[in-house]
């Protein structure tokens, strides 16, 4: 019976590849690297772009903030009322909200103000906070723990205790959230009761929000209003400038990544060719000989694939992808730094695999071929 | 039975550029036969060998091994016909020179994929035989000429082939080791193998167990 794998082969090619230690070595270490970075850069990216679709979900339809010359003013709380007379509206709601500079960190939060509605939160959040993960990090690390002094606009302080943390859906935004009641809210940005920072509007049929913001624009000529859709657009915005570093990062790979390739398909050494005669001489077909290149080129290829995968996992899933995660999160000065969720993006991992492992297959055995399917009477000379 | 048949052979170097290395050759070679092919160098005898080991094909004219026309095979089964049938030394022995003597023997076995046991076997039997057992482990680029040659003789004959063809065996040894080796190819003739020695070594000439000597001058035989 003739045995699936020819171990003699395999033996040889491993043997092969342990006479040219140290160029084999470094072509592993480069390929492991380049496999390393390209899955890093698109494991984040899946990571990143599933946290802004979840984000960009979670937003409103339409929010509506009140103007003058362009510029950003509290709105009237009344206006809620007026645009809920519009039909096809199911609600219209004040928000009263504001980024918060903590000097001490240098970091921005976010302060949402809890409206009447909101029964879970009311009873906790009388005197008292909820805060996200990343507030509490960069608050610990102030040594406030148990409270937080917020500084008004006439410079007194208002303590607020820290009753604890709220757990998120979508961790890039509600990461550097700190949740309060509406009234200490107003307390710390000074606004006073008949007015709101924004005023978000629901829409029964989400065919007709263009419908519906045209007639809120009609009704208030000095609003901004701002549709979900908008909203996706810029997010889709920055995210695709950020994208383009990833691309740089990305050609170079590439880049390296051919040209060991060229190295390798640009031919043999003498010494590779006389070997490839010889071993027709004895006996060898084309087949066998470019079966054991097959060997040599899947041995290294596939050992580095899987070692770049299981280094971009490490990386970006346990140690959150230090440097390149700032790289696209580039306001991480202004934000609190968040959590990369975890996606098994099985489609990074294939298109991965094809871009290094038949690649450098083919590379290994394309000037072997070329070299065994001439005659070999070379090796009598 | 080994025919060549109207050979020539014609290298085309480059466009401009052939070399006429056979002109008309006919000859016939009978099993378990030792040949010895003579000649200066650049006479064409190395040309003769690698159209008999299947290694190269004519410009024109057949060779024919066992009724079977080896100069019309593709390349596949010429590999396959020279598996079965040819154990080839060479001038420069072409050994491999990072690997062990075991390696470098049992090189003719590999497509086969023999099993473990089998193949053990027929490798002790060649280390003893040709009195290398010692040197088993060893780089062959750690060898001395006579034992590279030792270990080239060795893997021609491990895969038990009908002909062994030998270019210029003796070319790198001294006489004491060059005299060894001639008794070494006494014996393979003992055991009726058919041997084709190029060679312009007059220690080769006018030797007892040697069945013919063919004279081969300019690419046409004397
Ligand atoms: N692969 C080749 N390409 C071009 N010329 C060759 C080749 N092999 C042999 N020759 C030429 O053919 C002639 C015969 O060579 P060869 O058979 O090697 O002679 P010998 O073995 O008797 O020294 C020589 O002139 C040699 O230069
Ligand atoms: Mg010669």
């Amino acid at each position: 019976m003739k045995k699936m794998i020819n171990f003699y082969l395999l033996e040889y090619a491993i043997g092969s590849l342990v006479r040219q230690k140290s160029k084999n070595i470094f072509i592993t270490i480069i390929l492991s690297l380049l496999t390393f970075l390209l899955t890093a850069v698109f494991f984040i990216t899946s990571s990143i772009r599933y946290e802004l679709n979840q984000t960009v979900d979670a937003l409103p339809e339409i929010i509506v903030a009140q103007t003058k010359g362009g510029k950003h003013y509290d709105i009237d709380v009344s206006k809620a009322d007026s645009i809920l007379s519009i039909t096809g509206i199911n609600s219209a709601i004040p928000r009263v909200w504001g980024y918060y500079y903590f000097k001490n960190a240098g970091v921005n939060f976010s302060l949402v103000g809890v409206g009447e509605f909101e029964d879970d939160y009311k009873e906790i959040l009388e005197n008292g906070l909820l805060i996200g993960r990343g507030v509490r990090d960069v608050l610990k690390k102030s040594y406030f723990k148990e409270y937080f002094n917020f500084i008004l606009s006439d410079g007194s302080l208002l303590k607020l205790d820290i009753k604890g943390e709220f757990d998120a859906d979508t961790e890039l935004e509600s990461n550097d959230m700190i949740l309060m009641s509406k009234d200490n809210l107003r307390k710390i940005f000074d606004i006073d009761e008949t007015k709101a920072t924004d005023i978000v509007v629901s829409v029964a049929n989400p065919d007709e929000v263009q419908t519906v913001a045209s007639k809120i624009q009609l009704l208030f000529p000095n609003t901004r209003i701002i549709t979900k859709n908008d909203l996706k657009i810029s997010y889709q915005n920055i995210f695709d400038y950020k994208g383009g570093v990833f691309l740089a990062l990305f050609i170079i790979s590439l880049f390296t990544f051919f040209i060991i390739i060229y190295d390798k398909a640009s031919g043999l050494t003498s010494e590779q060719t006389r070997e490839i005669g010889i071993l027709k001489a004895v006996g060898f077909t084309i087949e066998d000989i470019l079966k054991e290149k097959f060997y040599e080129g899947i041995i290294i290829s596939l050992f580095a694939y899987i070692i770049g995968v299981i280094l971009a996992f490490t990386f970006v899933y346990i140690f959150n992808a230090p440097l390149l995660q700032n790289i696209f999160t580039g306001y991480s000065e202004l934000k609190t730094s968040f959590t990369l969720p975890f996606i098994l993006d099985i489609q990074t991992l294939v298109i991965v695999f094809f871009l290094s492992v038949p690649i450098y297959i083919s590379a290994t055995i394309i000037p072997s071929w070329r070299v065994a399917t001439m005659d070999a009477e070379e090796v009598m000379r | 039975m080994i025919e060549l048949k109207d050979i020539n052979k014609i290298y085309q170097v480059n466009k401009y550029n052939k070399v006429v290395a056979l002109k008309g050759i006919n000859l016939s070679i009978k099993e378990g036969s030792v040949v010895v092919l003579k000649g200066a160098s650049g006479s064409g005898k190395s040309t003769i060998l690698s159209l008999i080991a299947a290694l190269g094909k004519p410009t024109s004219g057949e060779v024919v091994v066992d009724s079977v026309h080896i100069s019309k095979l593709t390349d596949n089964f010429a590999s396959a016909f020279r598996s079965k049938n040819i154990g080839i030394v060479f001038q420069k022995y072409n050994l491999i020179s990072s690997l062990s003597v075991k390696e470098n023997i049992i090189l003719p076995l590999i497509p086969s994929n023999p099993d473990a046991l089998e193949l053990e076997k027929k490798l002790q039997k060649v280390l003893e035989m040709f009195e290398i057992v010692d040197k088993k482990e060893i780089l062959v680029k750690n060898l001395s000429g006579g034992q590279q040659q030792r270990v080239a003789i060795a893997r021609a004959y491990i895969d038990n082939p009908k002909i062994i063809i030998a270019d210029e065996p003796t070319a790198n040894l001294d006489e004491k080791l060059s005299l060894r080796f001639i008794e070494i190819l006494r014996g393979l003739k003992q055991e009726n193998k058919t041997i084709i020695v190029a060679t312009h070594d007059p220690l080769f000439f006018g030797l007892d167990f040697v069945d013919e000597e063919i004279e081969i001058k300019d690419g046409h035989l004397v």
